[in-house]
């Protein structure tokens, strides 16, 4: 029971969340799939980042591990950190490509 | 962005099947090797990490305290410790030989090499140390998920390996954080491995 106690409470801050923006600020809730749509593009970018740092990442350590003899941990590429880094770099593409999408004003 | 959102798609259900579903204790299961104590001619404790200022992290610590125990319980005569340091700090073999010392391990039994920083390495020096004392039967000390690799590569340098892994991370990772922290540590050993057999260490 208490496992499901994090699923439970997002539901329910999500359904929140719902109620709040269509009924008090006036959201159009037909926009919800585009923008779930839009989630899961970005969370599909973030494991695109996350792939290219880790197979970028480890290839520049084995490379400084054979050309220079000098020894470079791979543990940072099993960092949490890289994670949330490759999230906020799939943020910030995808609003970029969203943002290009405007005309100029 | 069709294809970028199944990708999407299949991230989030992974995160949350990871996260909220005993998948990670499965898989974990399924990627270590049960433990096979018995006495040996040295326990010999691989490395894991140790802070610049002299503190070995959480995995080196638990796995200095089992091959300790192991050697207490008269499981061998030798305890063997690895480890190098980081940076400038001491090194991690060093600073387990002072825990052993102190846990009431003869000074004696205690051999430590402070070179090995892989996997690969430690098989390689420890396996020329363990040759030298005319050891030929180990009970290897690790992380569970470790294990296997580590094992292969001593079976492979021709020793009989028994194992005691250091954690049941298979059972124990209860919580959503655990159970990705565990997710995380397969995967990062299935590429290990991977890469291990590329290299043509396995």
């Amino acid at each position: 029971m208490e496992q499901l106690f994090l699923p439970v409470l997002i539901a329910l801050t999500s359904a929140g969340t719902y109620f709040v923006g269509a009924k008090a600020a006036g959201l159009p809730a037909r926009r919800l799939r585009a923008a779930v749509g839009k989630t899961l593009e970005c969370a599909g970018l973030t494991l695109v980042f996350l792939g290219v740092n880790v197979a970028v990442g480890t290839t520049a350590t084995l490379a400084v591990r054979s050309l220079l003899s000098t020894f470079v941990s791979l543990y940072p590429m099993a960092d949490a950190t890289l994670l949330g880094l490759s999230l906020l770099q799939a943020i910030t593409f995808q609003w970029w490509r969203e943002l290009s999408k405007l005309p100029r004003s | 962005m069709l294809g970028q959102r199944l990708l999407g798609l299949i991230t989030l259900l992974l995160f949350f099947v990871s996260a909220f579903t005993p998948l990670p204790n499965l898989l974990a299961r399924g990627a270590s090797t049960s433990p096979r104590p018995g006495r040996a001619d040295a326990i010999v404790v691989l490395g894991a990490a140790i802070h610049p200022e002299g503190v070995l992290n959480n995995s080196s610590f638990r796995r200095a305290v089992q091959g300790i125990i192991l050697q207490r319980k008269g499981l061998a005569p030798l305890l063997v410790l690895s480890g190098a340091s980081r940076n400038s700090g001491p090194a991690e073999a060093t600073v387990r030989a002072e825990l052993a010392r102190e846990l009431g391990i003869p000074p004696e039994a205690i051999l430590i090499d402070t070179q090995g920083r892989t996997t690969q390495e430690e098989a390689v020096r420890l396996g020329e140390l363990l040759r030298s004392s005319g050891s030929r039967r180990i009970l290897l000390v690790t992380d569970s998920q470790h294990l296997p690799r580590a094992q292969a590569l001593f079976e492979r340098a021709g020793f009989d390996v028994l194992s005691a892994p250091a954690d049941d991370f298979s059972s124990a990772a209860v919580e959503p954080e655990e159970r990705l922290r565990l997710m995380r540590r397969i995967a990062q050993e299935i590429t290990a491995r991977l890469y291990y057999r590329l290299a043509g260490y396995l």
